[in-house]
């Protein structure tokens, strides 16, 4: 069984990033010299207390935000190289954003929330959009809910709305920042475990980041972090394969 | 395509979303309900006195001379610009005709005359002198007997006011001041003998007392007034809106006088009844009181204290008469006609409609009410070109107004006068009475005649028009002899043929056009008919013609358009930081769209297009609201509260009519406003980095 980062080349590739911010005359170092290699497929968790840079990497990754040294290939695609009009190309076909407070567009339906990304896309149909989106809403179990509006919704149902906007682009890196932190830990596990389901069924990548425990657990590999620096890199294979085996 | 759906979908259901929306709109629907109520009012404010100067004497356009050192201006009613004159109306008539779009063409002169009348006892001796030569003539009738003492008695009626006068003013002014000839003069017409002398020498004694007495009352009047010499005929023709109020209509040809309405009303009538007809009219017609009217409460004032004018006017008889009638109506037992007087005209609220009633059922029959009635030939004075007082008799033939017109002073401030004694006032001849006059030099012995001085050689006296033929000019007879007189005389009776008419001096001609729509080009038109012919004329359109009163649409559209503007400015301010404010609270919703893969551009769209359909949905709210209250106003019609306003209403309601140009302008304006207000919070927004959706803050 070929191990997943080393069987293709890796949709995420970090090599010698750093990112600082400038708070008035101060320099605040977010990310110290990190290398990060993530293969397709994976579903991994990045942990570590708040200030340690996780929000920071993820930007980095999903393209919204750039290093200040250090390379970041997004699916084989140099983002230093990118303008911002390509790099927000990449995000709309290449990414999907699960956020910590779901931010659905209030006044759209569920429907038309998750139909938002293939509108910008403007690559499909009205029939094939309408398709797409009602077999992600039945996935995510909301298809009933389809003409409601966010507001109407729990707290955890609109986090599934977000995982089908997210997964609609069949994108091939899924990124959620704190996706359960708005959340029951009971909801959140639900959530997680839905991430999960979506990752096998699709085989999208996701990166998420969290400091709960429970929900570190369902990743497939961990890495920590500490001071703007991977403090580790833990692979959890073992525990993905069976799951894989299970499923 | 979808795009655009979804942002109009978005822009529609965040409509009502937010309170800042609320604000934004509140102040598109009040700026548009102004735009569109204003251009409206404004905009038929001006097709109202369009319509008002257009269809009372300016026409359409005007031409008159391009040596004018100044601008004709019509409706200055007290300076006359320097208007060169155009010699040959006849020459310019045809030029104007051959344009295409020209109606008709009316010339005119637009002048200053005045004209005097004689007080009330020079009116009371004239009607005794009259009836002594009735006398004289042979008629022994025991009515006209009864008419010369009656007559008699109202002269030394009027005798004892003077005298009670100069008592008066012997008291008050020190005895030098006055004349002792004309106290001596009043002491013999107050005496005894001299009215038990009258009948033996009733000439003598009239000639006395119009050279003596009669320049010692104060109330005679030389009244100003404003005319337009015009053929009378196609003036009536052209301008439909005229109409006969009292009298007749100046026969085809002839010469004569037609005195505005607005002007007989207010310079002609007895002070005292004009000032009742004011009051009625503000008491009945606009709810006025006199009570919380200043400006009525003087006119009652006034009314108590100038009661002299009606004793002067009635004779013996009808004083006993109305001081009895008083009596019983105010149920007092005063005897003095004056104190009765004084005591009937104190009207208040609750007495005036009924006074106002007793005044011309029991009192205006026994006076005078006008100075000039219709018939009456009066003397007009004037200056001419070169200088000379011109003074021309001419006969009164009526009254006339402008319909819708009858109360502006503006519009009724015109008298009408046929253009020959137009001419003759003003100081021209045409060619052909020129060889005429010269004609009659010849005859009566005079060699040379200068062209300058033709007319002063010819009119410098007084000479009798119209048919009031009746008065006797003694100086006539010295001037150029019997044979003189005759023919001069024949050669103004006569009806004048179109021709005659049409070959002479104006100073002006007013251009009546089959489409008033079309007028710029038409003026261009006769620019050019002008060049070719050599015709020197200057073209104008009605707004300059009418001198200031014509730049006062223009000035009041100015001040609206200034006005619209500086809201629209405050407006944009607002709706800027609306907008703005609006915008930062969207930050994470704009974030997580570019983080999601939105282009900048996308963002810009959106709120653009939020603000425009925001703009838009309020405007035509506040467009609704403005067509509503517009029509409402066309329906009902906006009184015109005074005189003046008549002029700009064109009558005594304005009915506003919903201009297709102010909902155009409306609607530009809104998008424009909304678009340019939208647009730095729209840049900014295509700022929000994708981050930004990424801050939890909930």
């Amino acid at each position: 069984m070929p191990n997943a980062d080393t069987s293709a080349s890796p949709i995420v590739s970090i090599v010698n990033v750093s990112k600082e911010y400038t708070l008035g005359e101060t320099v605040v170092p977010a990310l110290r010299d990190i290398n990060l290699s993530v293969a397709p497929s994976e579903f991994i968790s990045i942990a570590g207390p708040s200030g340690s840079g996780k929000t920071t990497l993820l930007n980095l990754i999903g393209c919204v935000d750039t290093a200040t040294t250090g390379q970041v290939i997004i699916a084989g695609q140099d983002t230093r190289n990118l303008s911002e009009r390509q790099l927000t190309e990449l995000r709309l076909h290449t990414i999907g954003f699960i956020f910590q407070s779901f931010n659905l567009v209030p006044v759209l339906s569920v429907f038309e929330n998750v139909e938002f990304p293939l509108l910008l896309q403007r690559k499909l149909g009205s029939a094939e959009r309408k398709q797409r989106v009602m077999d992600l809403l039945t996935k995510v179990g909301l298809a009933d809910r389809a003409k409601h509006r966010p507001s109407e919704l729990s707290g955890g149902q609109r986090q599934r709305v977000a995982i089908a906007r997210a997964l609609v682009t069949r994108p091939k890196i899924v990124l959620a920042d704190e996706p359960t932190a708005n959340l029951d830990s009971k909801t959140g596990e639900n959530i997680i475990d839905l991430m999960k389901e979506m990752n096998q069924i699709e085989k999208t990548t996701f990166i998420f980041s969290t400091h709960d425990a429970k929900v570190m657990a369902h990743a497939n590999s961990i890495i920590r972090m500490a001071d703007g620096k991977i403090v580790e890199d833990a692979k959890r294979s073992t525990k993905s394969r069976d799951q894989e085996i299970r499923a | 395509m979808s795009e655009l759906f979804l942002l109009i979908q978005i822009a529609i259901r965040n409509l009502f979303a937010s309170f800042l929306n609320f604000v934004i709109g509140g102040i598109i629907l009040m700026g548009t309900l102004l735009f569109v109520v204003g251009g409206s009012l404004l905009s038929s404010v001006d097709s109202a006195m369009s319509k008002s100067i257009t269809g009372s004497i300016a026409g359409h356009v005007q031409v008159y001379s391009d040596k004018s050192k100044e601008e004709l201006s019509l409706f200055s009613n007290w300076t006359m610009p320097d208007i060169a004159a155009v010699p040959d109306f006849s020459k310019i008539k045809p030029a104007l005709l051959s344009v295409d779009n020209v109606k008709t063409v009316v010339p005119m002169g637009v002048e200053g005359a005045n004209m005097t009348y004689g007080n009330t006892l020079d009116q009371t001796l004239d009607k005794l002198r009259k009836a002594v030569n009735a006398r004289l003539a042979g008629d022994r009738s025991p009515a006209l007997n009864e008419r010369i003492v009656s007559l008699k008695d109202h002269v030394r009626r009027i005798v004892t006011v003077i005298q009670e006068d100069y008592k008066k003013l012997t008291v008050m002014a020190s005895t030098q001041s006055i004349d002792p000839q004309e106290l001596r003069a009043i002491e013999k017409a107050a005496s005894a003998e001299f009215w038990n002398s009258f009948d033996a020498d009733a000439l003598a004694h009239l000639e006395f007392m119009e050279n003596k007495i009669a320049p010692l009352l104060p109330d005679a009047d030389l009244i100003f007034f404003s005319y337009v010499g015009t053929d009378l005929d196609s003036f009536r023709g052209s301008f439909d809106r005229m109409e006969i109020v009292d009298g007749q209509m100046v026969p085809p040809g002839g010469r004569g006088l037609l005195l505005s309405k607005y002007v007989y009303e207010n310079q002609f009538k007895l002070k005292t009844a004009h000032r009742l007809d004011k009051i009625y009219e503000a008491l009945h017609d606009e709810g006025k009181t006199i009570a919380s009217d200043p400006d009525l409460q003087l006119m009652v004032k006034q009314n108590r204290s100038q009661t002299r004018e009606i004793l002067l006017q009635l004779d013996p008889l009808s004083s006993q008469r109305t001081t009895k009638t008083l009596q019983g109506f105010l149920k007092s037992s005063e005897n003095d006609l004056a104190t009765l007087l004084t005591t009937f005209f104190d009207t208040n609220d609750a007495n005036f409609i009924e006074r106002h009633g007793f005044f011309y059922k029991e009192i205006a029959p026994l006076i005078e009410l006008y100075r000039i009635r219709p018939g009456d030939t009066m003397p007009i004075n004037a200056f001419t070109k070169s200088g000379y007082i011109q003074s021309v008799n001419v006969k009164v033939y009526g009254t006339f107004q402008f319909k819708g017109l009858e109360k502006s002073g503006l519009a009724g401030g015109m008298s009408l006068m046929d253009l020959m004694t137009f001419r003759d006032l003003y100081g021209y001849v045409t060619p052909e009475r020129m060889a005429e006059s010269n004609q009659l030099k010849k005859n009566t012995g005079v060699k040379f005649v200068e062209r300058d001085r033709a007319e002063a050689e010819l009119f410098g006296g007084s000479s009798v028009v119209g048919t009031g033929g009746e008065k006797k000019i003694d100086d006539q007879a010295e001037m150029g002899g019997v044979k003189y007189s005759a023919t001069a005389r024949a050669l103004m009776n006569r009806p004048y043929s179109r021709d005659e008419i049409d070959q002479g001096v104006v100073l002006s001609a007013a251009v009546i056009l089959k489409d008033p729509s079309k007028m710029e080009q038409t003026m261009r038109e006769i620019e050019a008919v002008s060049k070719k012919n050599g015709l020197g004329l200057r073209v104008v359109s009605w707004q300059k013609a009418a001198g200031q009163l014509g730049q006062f649409v223009f000035i009041a559209k100015a001040v609206l358009y200034f006005a619209v503007f500086i809201i629209f400015v405050v407006a944009l301010v607002i709706i800027n930081n609306a907008v703005m404010m609006a915008t930062l609270q969207r930050v994470r919703e704009i974030g997580t769209m570019r983080a999601l893969g939105a282009q900048k551009r996308f963002v810009l769209k959106l709120v653009l297009i939020e603000t425009l359909l925001l703009g838009l949905s309020f405007g035509a709210v506040g467009t609704l609201l403005g067509s509503i209250l517009v029509k409402w106003m066309g329906h009902n019609g906006i009184p015109a509260g005074s005189e003046f306003l008549y002029f700009f209403f064109s009558g005594p309601r304005l009915y506003v009519d919903l201009g297709i140009g102010s909902l155009i302008g409306a609607f530009i304006s809104i998008c424009l406003v909304t678009s340019i207000s939208a647009l730095y919070p729209a840049i900014i927004a295509t700022r929000v980095s994708p981050v930004q959706a990424m801050h939890a803050e909930d």
